[in-house]
C-alpha cells in the first residue's frame, strides 16, 4: 500500500510536468487549430538557458522566473517571425512549419550547448518526507508545487483578466474579435508567448530527473500529447486533468504490470488515449473534435 | 488533376522522366544507383501518402509503420522461410494494404487531428512492437538480407547496352524499384483520373456534400487508407532488399515525419509531387549534413560541432522557408512559375492578386 | 462641411467578383441612415468595406480620416461599432464576458459601470442570463446581446447589418425603439442595413437604395416612404 501511494505521488508529480506541456499545446491549439510539434523543443531550449544562467552563479529561484520571462518573449518572437507569414495557410502547412521549427531549435540547441547530457541542479532535495505512511520525495512535492502555482496563475490570467478574455475571444472567433477592436494578431502572439512560458516550466521541472540534453523533451511531449488528447484538446482544464491521469497511470503500469518497461510505457499512454477516444471521441472535457481558427 | 489544355505536354514530360530514370544507372556509379533507388522507394511511399492526404483528405503521421510492416514481411519470408524475394514484394504490399484497410475502419471515427495523433502513436510504438515477437523478428538484432543478383538476361542486356560490365546487384535493385514505381504510378494515375479519384476528391472537399451526392464515403476512405498502406508496404519491401538489413531502429518516428514532410513539400494533390518528395526526403538530410563541411570559411572546431547540429538547423530552416514561400510544395512552385511564364510570353499583363479588376466601361 | 462618414465611388469585391461598382453616400453626426436594397445588392459588402473586411477602392473617410488600408481593429478603435450579419456573438463565452468585450477598449471605469446599468435596463434578459453561455440565448436574445455589446463600445457610428433578421415583430419593434432612444440620447450615428424597408424608413432620416452595387435611389426617408414607385420597384411593398 505504501509503495502504491508512493507511485501515485510520483505519478502526480510527473503528471504536473505533462500537464504544463499539455497546457501549452492546448493554448496554441485553441489559438490556431494546430498542434505545435515544436513545443517540447522550445521548452528544452528554455531549460538550457536556465542552465546557463545558473551556471553563471544566479540563484535557481531567480533563474526560474527570468527564464520564464525570456521564454515568453521568445514565444512571441517566434510567432511574429515564423508563424505569422503562414498564418492563413492550410493547417498541414502550419504543421510542417512547426516540425521544421522543432528540428531547427533542436539543432540550435546542439550547436550552442552540445549533445553531452548535463546534470541539472534542483533546489529540492531527494530526501523523502512521510506522507500518510508513504515516502514522498521533496523533489516530487516541489515539482507539484511549482507546476501547481504556474497552472493556477495561467488559469487566473485567462479567466479573470481582460487580456485573457481577449485572448480567448481571439482564439474562438477572430473575425468577431477584430470588430471589437481586439488586435487578433497580437493575441495570437501572446498565446505563443504564454505557451512557451508554460512549456519552459515543464522543461525546468523535468530536467533534474532526465538529464539535460537536446533530445530531452521528446518523450515528454508524447506524454503531453496523450494528456491533451485525453483531456480534450481545447480544454485547458482537461490538459491538467489529463496530465495527472497519464502521469499516475503510466507510473503505476510501469510498476505493476509485468514487462512494461520504458518504451512500453509509451504504449500504455497511447492505449489510454485510444480507449478514451473510442468511448468519448472528444476527450474527457472536449466539446468539438476539431476547429480551425 | 489540372490538365487545363496542357494534356499533350504533360505526357511528353512523363515520357521524358521515364527515359531519364531508365537510363540513370548507365550514367552514375553503382552506389549512386542504389541511392536513387532509395529516392524511388520514398517516391512510392509518398505516392500512397499523396493519395491519402492530397486526394482523400485524411492524414497519417505513421506511414513509417506501414513501411516497417512491408519490410519485415519481406525480411521474414526471405530469411526464415526462404521465399523467392520477388514474390515477397506483392505479398508484403497486400498484407500491408490489408492492415491499412482494417486500421482505416476505426480511423473513420476520428477527426483529422485525432487521426494525426493516432497514426503518430502508431509510429511511436512500432519499434517496440517489432522488438517483442523475437522469434519472428529477431528483436533488436534485426534481419540481414543478402544482396540479390540480377538474372542473367538482365545482366547481359545491360552489358550489351552499356558496352560495359555486367549489372551489379545495386543496379538490378534500382531497376526493380524503377519498374515498381512506374507500375504504381500508372495505378495511381488511373485511380485519380477515374471514378475513385473523383470520389476521393469529393470527399476531401466536403464529406457531407459527397455523402449527399451518393458517394460511399466510408468505403472510399478506408480504401484510400488501404491503398496508401499497400504502397508503403511495397516500398518497405524494396527498402529491406535495398539496404539489406532491417531492425526496429530502421523505422523510427522521424521517418514518418520525413515522409509527411516529403509529401507536402513535393506537392500534395499533384501527380509529380511524389517524385519531388522522394528526392527531397532522401537528399536533403545528406545535403544538409555535407553543406557545412564544404564551407571553407567555417573554422574546424565550429564545424565539428556543426557536424552534429548543422543538418538539423539546415533541414529545419529549409522546411520553414519552403512552407513560407512555396506552400503548394515544389510541384506547385514549378507549376505556378510555369503558368506565370506562359502568360507573360503570351503578352497578357501580369495581374497581381488582390487588385480589383478594372471598372467596366459604362455607357 | 464634411460628414462623419463619407463614401465616394467605392468599388469592392471578393476575388474576381465585383460587388460594388461605385457607391457614394454619407452619414452625418447623429444621423440615422438606412441602406436598403434586394439580396445581393451589396449592402453587407458596403458595411464590410467600411470596417475593412473586404478589399475596396475609392474613398472612405471617417471623421476626416481615410480608412484606406486601415485594419479592422484600427477602424473600430476610431469609434465605429459594427454588428455584422450573424451577429458575431462569441458563443464560447458567457453573456457577461461578451459584454465585457464591448468595454474592452474603454478605460473609464465609472462610465462603463453606468453603461452596464443602462444596457441591462434596455435588455433585462441579459442581466438574468449573464452568467450563462451565450450559446443558450435565442436568436432574438443574441441580437440584443450583440447590440448591447456594441452600445458598450460607446461608438460614434453604429453599423447594423440586418438587425431584424429572423426575429419576431415585437422583438424587432423593441430593438428599433432602443436604437432610436440611443441615437437621440447619445447622438450616435447609425447606418442601418435592412431588408425590412418599412421599419428602416420609419427609423431613419435618410436612405439609400442599392441595386446591383450602385446607389439607385437616395433621399429623405419620409419622402421615399411616400413614393409609391420607389416602394414598388425597390422596396417590395
Amino acid at each position: 500500500m505504501d509503495e502504491f501511494l508512493q507511485q501515485v505521488l510520483s505519478g502526480i508529480a510527473a503528471g504536473g510536468i505533462y500537464a504544463s506541456l499539455a497546457l501549452a499545446l492546448v493554448l496554441i491549439y485553441n489559438a490556431m487549430g494546430l498542434v505545435n510539434f515544436a513545443q517540447g523543443e522550445m521548452a528544452m531550449f528554455a531549460t538550457f538557458l536556465a542552465f546557463t544562467l545558473i551556471g553563471h552563479g544566479i540563484s535557481y529561484w531567480i533563474a526560474l522566473p527570468v527564464t520564464i520571462a525570456i521564454a515568453f518573449i521568445g514565444g512571441i518572437v517566434i510567432q511574429r517571425i515564423v508563424i505569422r507569414p503562414v498564418e492563413r495557410a492550410p493547417v498541414l502547412t502550419l504543421v510542417i512549419v512547426t516540425l521544421g521549427l522543432a528540428t531547427l531549435i533542436n539543432g540550435l540547441a546542439g550547436f550552442f550547448f552540445g549533445y553531452l547530457p548535463r546534470s541539472f541542479p534542483s533546489p529540492f532535495s531527494v530526501q523523502t518526507v512521510d506522507i500518510l505512511g508513504a515516502a514522498a520525495s521533496w523533489q516530487d512535492l516541489g515539482v507539484m508545487a511549482v507546476s501547481g502555482v504556474v497552472l493556477v496563475l495561467v488559469f487566473f490570467m485567462l479567466q479573470r483578466t481582460s487580456v485573457g478574455l481577449a485572448m480567448r475571444a481571439a482564439a474562438h472567433n477572430p473575425e468577431a474579435s477584430r470588430l471589437l477592436g481586439i488586435r487578433v494578431s497580437w493575441m495570437l502572439a501572446l498565446g505563443w508567448g504564454l505557451a512557451s512560458a508554460v512549456g519552459a516550466v515543464s522543461g525546468i521541472m523535468v530536467a533534474p530527473i532526465l538529464y539535460l540534453e537536446p533530445n530531452m523533451m521528446q518523450t515528454v511531449i508524447i506524454y503531453a500529447f496523450a494528456a491533451a488528447v485525453l483531456g480534450g484538446i481545447e480544454s485547458p482544464l482537461g490538459a491538467v486533468i489529463g496530465g495527472l491521469i497519464v502521469g499516475v497511470t503510466v507510473n503505476l503500469a510501469g510498476t505493476y504490470l509485468p514487462g512494461v518497461g520504458g518504451d512500453l510505457q509509451l504504449a500504455v499512454a497511447f492505449a489510454i488515449i485510444i480507449a478514451v477516444l473510442v468511448i468519448r471521441p472528444n476527450g474527457l472535457l472536449g466539446r468539438r473534435a476539431m476547429r480551425r481558427a | 488533376m489540372r490538365f487545363v489544355g496542357r494534356a499533350p505536354r504533360r505526357y511528353w514530360l512523363i515520357a521524358l522522366g521515364v527515359i531519364v530514370f531508365a537510363g540513370l544507372p548507365t550514367q552514375v556509379t553503382s552506389f549512386q544507383s542504389l541511392e536513387w533507388a532509395e529516392v524511388l522507394i520514398f517516391a512510392i511511399v509518398i505516392m500512397g501518402l499523396n493519395l491519402l492526404i492530397g486526394y482523400s483528405g485524411q492524414i497519417s503521421l505513421g506511414h513509417g509503420a506501414f513501411m516497417a510492416v512491408g519490410a519485415y514481411t519481406t525480411a521474414i519470408l526471405v530469411h526464415r522461410y526462404h521465399v523467392e524475394y520477388l514474390v515477397t514484394i506483392p505479398i508484403a504490399g497486400l498484407l500491408t494494404g490489408l492492415v491499412g484497410f482494417f486500421l482505416g475502419i476505426p480511423a473513420l471515427r476520428l477527426s483529422p487531428l485525432y487521426l494525426a495523433l493516432a497514426t503518430f502513436a502508431l509510429a511511436v510504438i512500432t519499434p517496440s512492437l517489432i522488438k517483442r515477437p523475437e522469434n519472428l523478428t529477431q528483436g533488436t538484432q534485426g534481419i540481414l538480407l543478402p544482396p540479390q543478383q540480377p538474372p542473367d538476361w538482365a545482366s547481359s542486356t545491360f552489358a550489351a547496352v552499356t558496352g560495359g560490365p555486367a549489372m551489379t546487384s545495386d543496379q538490378w535493385l534500382y531497376y526493380l524499384c524503377f519498374i515498381a514505381a512506374i507500375i504504381l504510378f500508372w495505378v495511381a494515375w488511373n485511380v485519380v483520373r477515374r471514378r475513385p479519384g473523383r470520389a476521393l476528391m469529393a470527399i476531401r472537399d466536403g464529406e457531407v456534400a459527397a455523402a449527399a451526392s451518393g458517394v460511399n464515403v466510408a468505403g472510399y476512405k478506408t480504401l484510400a487508407f488501404g491503398l496508401s498502406a499497400f504502397y508503403a508496404g511495397v516500398a518497405g519491401a524494396l527498402y529491406a532488399l535495398a539496404t539489406g538489413f532491417v531492425s526496429p531502429d530502421t523505422f523510427p518516428v522521424s521517418l514518418s515525419f520525413q515522409l509527411l514532410v516529403g509529401a507536402v513539400i513535393g506537392g500534395l494533390g499533384s501527380i509529380a509531387g511524389p517524385l519531388f518528395g522522394g528526392i527531397f526526403t532522401f537528399w536533403l538530410p545528406i545535403i544538409s549534413s555535407q553543406f557545412v563541411q564544404t564551407q571553407d570559411w567555417i573554422p574546424d572546431q565550429v564545424a565539428s560541432v556543426f557536424k552534429n547540429a548543422g543538418p538539423a538547423v539546415t533541414y529545419g530552416a529549409l522546411l520553414i522557408l519552403i512552407m513560407i514561400f512555396a506552400p503548394n510544395g515544389l510541384a506547385g512552385l514549378i507549376l505556378s512559375a510555369y503558368a506565370r511564364l506562359r502568360s507573360r510570353l503570351r503578352g497578357v499583363g501580369e495581374r497581381t492578386s488582390g487588385q480589383l479588376p478594372p471598372d467596366p466601361q459604362t455607357v | 462641411m464634411s460628414a462623419l462618414l463619407e463614401l465616394d465611388g467605392v468599388r469592392a469585391g471578393y476575388g474576381h467578383t465585383r460587388v460594388l461598382h461605385g457607391v457614394s453616400m454619407s452619414v452625418g453626426d447623429g444621423d440615422v441612415v438606412a441602406l436598403l436594397g434586394a439580396n445581393g445588392a451589396g449592402k453587407t459588402t458596403t458595411l464590410r468595406a467600411i470596417t475593412g473586411g473586404v478589399r475596396w477602392d475609392g474613398i472612405i473617410n471617417f471623421a476626416g480620416h481615410s480608412l484606406h488600408r486601415a485594419t479592422t481593429e484600427t477602424i473600430v478603435r476610431m469609434g465605429i461599432a459594427h454588428v455584422p450579419e450573424g451577429r458575431g456573438v462569441l458563443t464560447e463565452l458567457t453573456v457577461e464576458e461578451n459584454l465585457r468585450l464591448g468595454a474592452y477598449l474603454r478605460r473609464d471605469g465609472d462610465g462603463i459601470a453606468k453603461d452596464y446599468d443602462r444596457v441591462f435596463g434596455y435588455f433585462p434578459i441579459l442581466r438574468e442570463r449573464r452568467k450563462l453561455s451565450a450559446s443558450t440565448l435565442s436568436g432574438g436574445e443574441q441580437q440584443m446581446l450583440a447590440l448591447a455589446r456594441a452600445l458598450l463600445m460607446r461608438p460614434k457610428l453604429l453599423l447594423l447589418d440586418e438587425p431584424s433578421l429572423g426575429l419576431a415583430p415585437l422583438v424587432v419593434r423593441s430593438i428599433f425603439d432602443i436604437i432610436r432612444a440611443v441615437n437621440e440620447s447619445d447622438r450616435v450615428a447609425v447606418l442601418l442595413v435592412e431588408q425590412n424597408a418599412r421599419i428602416a424608413l420609419e427609423l431613419s432620416s435618410r436612405a439609400y437604395v442599392l441595386e446591383v452595387g450602385r446607389v439607385a435611389v437616395e433621399g429623405e426617408s419620409a419622402k421615399l416612404k411616400n413614393q409609391e414607385s420607389v416602394r414598388r420597384s425597390y422596396l417590395g411593398y
